[in-house]
């Protein structure tokens, strides 16, 4: 079996032609989510990596346009530079996670708990579809309602219904400072208890982690915004908590880089994201526990990342089992989508319309 | 909104009734507040819907017949005027168009049954009290009588209570602040002659000399909004000219007179009365009103603390614009707790004789009400009209709560007697 | 007839009175709150139940009639405007909340649920329903999903899109799917956020799951008079330059606050030439701290006058009037045509100077309202239907409105969606290809084109960027012109 033919196009065209020359073809950017990449490669892989830069930022504008692969970490910088920021913070920067890989994985980290997730702050996508096409959808300003949500479509289309070329984000001011709460709690229940009661809060929260340590649940509550209240804000959602001690500076920086980046996640273990419902928290806690495997629940418990040390499929029919959907980021299996599908037939329409050659890996 | 009606052919109140429909933009906001679209949820029975139909039998593209089910349905009870952002007066496009239809149309041997008894019984005191006391002995026919006529029957009360006939003159408590005309109503001494004795007694503990005029009669505002132009006209006649004019006010204490009184104006348009029928409006004046800006003696503490629920009547809060000071007036009464009913901009479903030509519907609505008031908690209602308290008591009763009811001036009167 | 068939089948389930076949039953649906378009349906049909709309679809599907579903009919773009001779399902009776879950933060409804009583059934939680369209106290969730609506507290939160999480929808050809569930994060394409703002081309959502947002612990709110437009787009533009990031930002001009003024009278400053509202929310500490930020800023900004909301009631008094704002137009005019454009916040002075001069061109007034923090005007243009050639002249300033938007790299609908109204400035907006697509990928859905038939996509004649003599869809004689 000959290696993959690899193309690297660097502008909109010869991506088009790329596509058009092939008949099945996957697509890799920075290479931090190979989960995500088909089984059996398909004998044409397209690198985005060169169809990367910014196109347009106006800072005055709080949004920029830029190309596909992109690296997170160029664009964080130069955001920064002009105090702004994604606020749906996207995991594996450091690993040169694209922005094109974020959008088709539909990622968000810990900080969507604020405001949102990458789908809420996508405004304007072109992308390639399996015809060939160049198609824009959404726009490029903050409140666009013509023409169908094109972007939202892609968010999460993991590569299979077009490959983007460039993509349009709507960005915030950064907080000036954060802080962070460290709340060990007795038992998942007591877990589950304070997130319910932090839910009706009206505290601000950038982000709330729930991580493992020696076998307990402890919540991280992160809190952003003007550096001179912020003692305060803090020391009021402390005693509204009964509880928590405030992490240091340097250990509040490094915590959340871990939570960024999954360095938690052993070397070489499977990756997958298991969205949920807080009622389902338990269920899957203890699958987890069972196996062993390591995990975080992000964002109050909206999903998990879970390291799983055994098979993928061990891993897709457990979830099948407890009603839960996944997604494979790292490791391999047939499809990146682990567990029970949503909307089989809508998918097998869509796919039609925008690759009807199957020049993309399927949806299935 | 767009329109191809003559205006000429409308008569002197058809430039009201166009630029009604002009205003309105379509924009919906009136659906928010309607109680018919509440219960019915069709576009034909919101404000919205009923304009249009108007606008298109005024045109003459729909036949009358057909859209006066929905207008017929109509409570007339201006919480759309409130709501309006466009500032449509609805009422000055139904009142007409309700008149015109009237002279119009043909209605059943029953519904001319039920027009008949309203209207020559209800604003004559005397015959609407033989009426009642024969109603109650007529109530063993309740099972075999149709809907309107049995719902007739329904808002009889059990016992009239006394009423002793009203003075000529009620002198002020001390130094005269004062001097005002009352109209005594109509169905209100029959069915609750204690709140015009409140009303004088509160009136002359703050120094105001009430003149209640021998030869006054019905302000004519049930006839008004039953579309009977003419007779509404003959009994309003009869106010012209029984109220004085060296008066400070002419007080109401009830609502749905006094925002027929108010229309006077519109109702004698192309009359020759117009003119004195339009300075009489402008004289007439809510008892509440008139309370707030005199300023009141400070009432003493009730004998027992009261929770109560204080319910708009949309004659006063949306006809008349008055919310505001009856709970200004209601507040100074030191362990007097308002509380406010949900959706309070909603009608009870009485307006005017609503319920006897709409039973089904007034039940829906007053239904909504009961339920709305019940989930206060509160231990009674408070409000300023009589056709309110009637139905609200009706269908408290029904809900199995029968909470006590009181006009604003008797819950004054009632602090003022405490002292 | 497929008419006949179709409304015999159903009457044999539906009551008469649930299914309006009568004249004067129909006229009163025969349009929106966009009135320059009627077009009466064969029948209304109000639905009671999720599985009498389904009912419907299926047999529209089956009969091939063309069907469009309906709210409160408050659309300003012809959203709800029927179909000559379709089936229109009203959805309002389909308005109870099924489910709320405070500890999720989430909300399950009917799509006829009214958008603020969202709002009230979360309050005892602590929690509020954070898209506002000026119209939510009879607007409903069905129609925001449809047209993705705003409002003016999208700035910092989003849009109706930002607040579904799933949906249990009825495609066009009967099949019910759900979409998306409770939980904020999901797996796969973004089939949810795909099916939110296609403006009923895909179907209709029986339910809708919405995110709920904690209630703000405190609202700060500023207005300010100013001279100028111009002034006060300054002063917005330093308020982000600042870094703040408020709940809102509305601007109002002297046309738009006289009329507020007259239908409200909600106190605001009556001898400005522009208004600016600017309300902060958030927890007490950091709404203090930025408010004395933003104060400064302001302050540098030079207003005439500069109040703060002292109460709930206050703050109610000045949303108030701003909501209003376009209703009440009315008072000033016997008709106006509102626009919904987009442009770059930081090209909102040049926006509204060339706005100004099309409309003493075109001696036509136009008040302006807009949300200055996301760059979506909304111009009044107001004219008097009855005065020959008005209407025309009031279009024709309309499509240069938009056209300005589109050069100025915007878009032409900020919130209410292209509808009707806006169809011929798609293909200015969109690029051959990028329609193709989107055709594709509604008669995937909807290979008979019966869901809001003729809306969204411009005709397939050469488009014409301003609609000169009749409407393409009147020349068809599917609709006619008041």
């Amino acid at each position: 079996m000959s290696a993959p033919t690899v193309v690297a196009p660097t502008s909109n065209q010869e991506l088009q032609e790329a596509v058009c020359a092939c008949s099945h073809l996957a697509v890799r950017g920075g290479g931090s989510k190979p989960g995500l990449s088909p089984e059996q490669p398909a004998p044409v892989t397209l690198d985005l990596r060169l169809l990367s830069g910014l196109l347009e930022y106006d800072p005055g504008e709080f949004t920029f346009t830029a190309r596909a692969g992109t690296p997170l970490k160029t664009v964080a910088a130069t955001l920064a530079e002009h105090g702004q920021y994604l606020p749906f913070d996207p995991p594996w920067v450091d690993q040169g996670a694209t922005l094109g890989g974020t959008v088709a994985a539909g990622l968000s980290g810990s900080g969507r708990y604020r405001y949102g997730g990458v789908r809420d702050f996508l405004l304007g996508v072109r992308f390639v579809d399996g015809q060939g096409r160049l198609v824009r959808g959404g726009g490029k300003v903050v409140k666009n309602a013509a023409g169908f949500d094109l972007p939202k479509l892609l968010v999460g289309s993991l590569g299979r219904l077009g490959v983007l070329a460039e993509v349009t984000f709507k960005v915030f001011p950064q907080p000036e400072q954060y802080t962070t709460l460290r709340l060990p709690q007795p038992s998942l229940e007591a877990a589950l208890a304070t997130l319910a009661t932090l839910a009706r809060s009206s505290f601000d929260l950038e982000a709330l982690e729930w991580v493992e340590e020696e076998g307990c649940p402890v919540l991280y509550l992160r809190q952003g915004g003007l550096a001179a209240p912020l003692a305060e804000r803090q020391a009021a959602l402390r005693s509204w908590l009964g509880g928590g001690e405030p992490l240091a500076a340097a250990d509040e920086v490094r915590f959340w880089h871990t939570a960024r980046e999954l360095a938690w996640v052993p070397e070489g273990s499977l990756c997958a994201k298991v969205p949920l419902r807080l009622e389902q928290v338990a269920a899957l806690d203890a699958l987890l526990s069972a196996y062993g495997a390591p995990r975080r629940y992000s964002a109050g418990a909206a999903w998990a990342w879970v390291a799983w040390p055994a098979a993928a499929a061990e891993l897709h029919r457990a979830l099948s089992r407890l009603q839960l959907g996944g997604l494979l980021l790292k490791g391999q299996a047939p499809s990146p989508l682990l567990g029970i599908r949503s909307a089989p037939t809508l998918a097998e329409r869509i796919k039609g319309v925008l690759d009807p050659f199957n020049r993309f890996p399927p949806l299935g | 909104m767009q329109h191809t009606i003559a205006v000429e052919t409308l008569g002197p109140q058809g430039e009201a009734m166009v630029k009604a429909i002009e205003t309105c933009v379509h924009c919906g906001f009136c659906l928010a507040t309607c109680p018919t679209y509440r219960v019915l949820g069709e576009e034909m029975d919101s404000p919205r819907g009923r304009i249009f139909l108007m606008k298109e039998v005024l045109e003459g593209q729909l036949e009358s017949r057909s859209a006066l089910p929905y207008i017929d349905r109509c409570l007339g009870c201006l919480a759309c005027v409130t709501s309006c952002p466009s500032g449509v007066e609805y009422g000055e496009l139904l009142a007409p168009f309700r008149e015109r239809a009237e002279q119009e149309r043909s209605r059943s041997a029953l519904e001319q049954t039920v027009r008949l008894l309203v209207k020559e019984t209800l604003p004559y005191p005397g015959r609407f009290r033989l009426a009642v006391q024969s109603g109650r002995v007529g109530r063993w026919l309740r099972p075999w009588l149709p809907a309107e006529l049995g719902a007739l029957l329904d808002q009889l009360p059990e016992r009239l209570p006394e009423a002793p006939a009203l003075p000529e003159i009620y002198p002020a408590q001390g130094p005269r602040r004062a001097r005002v005309a009352l109209l005594a109503g109509c169905v209100q001494q029959v069915l609750a002659p204690q709140i015009n004795w409140a009303t004088l007694r509160v009136l002359a503990r703050n120094g105001v000399e009430t003149v209640i005029p021998r030869g006054q009669g019905c302000c004519g505002s049930l006839s008004l909004h039953i579309g009977e132009g003419e007779q509404a006209r003959m009994l309003a006649r009869q106010n012209l000219e029984h109220f004085p004019a060296d008066v400070d006010a002419i007080l109401t204490n009830a609502a749905g007179c006094g925002s027929g009184m108010h229309e006077y104006g519109l109702l004698f348009a192309g009359h020759p009365e117009e003119q004195a029928a339009r300075a009489f409006g402008a004289r007439v004046c809510d008892i509440s009103v008139f309370l707030d800006e005199l300023g009141l003696v400070p009432p003493a503490p009730l004998r027992r603390p009261l929770t109560a629920a204080y319910h708009d009547a949309c004659h006063l809060a949306h006809a008349q614009r008055v919310s505001a000071p009856p709970r200004r007036l209601l507040g100074q009464i030191p362990n007097l707790r308002l509380v406010e009913i949900p959706d309070g901009e909603l009608c009870c479903g009485s307006a005017g004789t609503y319920n006897l030509e709409q039973p089904e519907l007034a039940q829906a609505i007053g239904e909504l009400k009961a339920r709305a008031i019940l989930s206060t908690g509160a231990e009674a209602v408070i409000l300023g009209n009589i056709g309110c308290m009637n139905q609200i008591q009706t269908h408290l009763k029904l809900a199995g709560q029968p909470l006590p009811l009181w006009h604003t001036v008797e819950l004054l009167d009632q602090a003022y007697r405490a002292a | 007839m497929a008419q006949t068939a179709l409304l015999d089948e159903l009457a044999r389930s539906i009551p008469p009175e649930r299914l309006l076949r009568q004249p004067a039953q129909l006229v009163p649906y025969e349009s929106d709150a966009l009135t320059a378009f009627r077009s009466r349906p064969a029948a209304v049909l109000l639905a009671a139940t999720q599985e009498e709309v389904v009912q419907a679809v299926r047999l529209c599907h089956r009969e091939a009639i063309p069907f469009v579903a309906r709210g409160s009919g408050t659309s300003l773009s012809g959203g709800s405007l029927p179909i000559q001779d379709g089936l229109v399902i009203a959805l309002n009776r389909l308005n109870r909340i099924l489910h709320l879950d405070p500890a999720q933060r989430i909300a399950v409804v009917e799509p006829g649920v009214i958008n603020l009583a969202v709002s009230r059934a979360a309050a005892p939680y602590g929690l509020y329903y954070a898209p506002d369209p000026s119209s939510q106290q009879i607007c409903t969730i069905g129609g925001n999903v449809a047209f993705n609506s705003g409002g003016a507290h999208c700035l910092k939160y989003g849009m109706t899109a930002n607040h579904v999480l799933g949906l249990k929808v009825v495609l066009p050809d009967g099949e019910v799917v759900e979409l998306g569930g409770a939980s904020l994060e999901g797996v796969g394409p973004d089939w949810t956020g795909f099916f939110v703002g296609s403006e009923g081309l895909f179907g209709i959502a029986l339910e809708i799951t919405l995110r709920l947002l904690p209630k703000p612990a405190l609202y700060r709110t500023v207005l300010a008079a100013y001279d100028s437009l111009e002034a006060a787009g300054d002063a917005v533009a330093s308020i982000v330059a600042a870094g703040l990031l408020p709940g809102a930002m509305e601007i109002m001009d002297a046309l738009a606050i006289e009329a507020a003024e007259a239908a409200v009278q909600a106190g605001y400053p009556r001898d400005a030439a522009a208004l600016l509202i600017v309300e902060l929310e958030g927890e007490p500490l950091q709404v203090e701290a930025e408010f004395a930020q933003l104060l400064q800023v302001v302050d540098r900004s030079h207003p005439r006058t500069l109040s703060v909301a002292k109460d709930d009631a206050d703050r109610a008094r000045i949303w108030k009037g701003r909501k209003s704002a376009f209703s009440a137009v009315g008072r000033l005019s016997p008709d106006y045509l509102v626009q919904d454009g987009v442009v770059p916040r930081s090209r909102l002075g040049a926006a509204l100077a060339a706005i100004e001069q099309m409309s003493r061109r075109h001696a036509l007034r136009v008040a302006n309202v807009f949300h200055a923090g996301d760059g979506n005007l909304h111009p009044l243009i107001l004219y008097d239907g009855r005065v020959d050639g008005e209407l025309e002249r009031a279009e024709a300033l309309a499509g240069e409105i938009l056209q300005l938007c589109i050069e100025l790299g915007g878009s032409i609908t900020g919130e209410h969606g292209v509808g009707v109204e806006k169809r011929q400035y798609m293909a200015a907006l969109f690029a051959e290809t990028d329609l193709a697509v989107m055709a594709e990928l509604r008669r995937a859905l909807d290979p008979g084109e019966l869901a809001n038939r003729g809306k969204m996509f411009p005709d397939g004649e050469a488009p014409a960027l301003r609609a000169q003599g009749p409407h393409p869809l009147e020349r068809l004689g599917l609709l006619s012109r008041e």
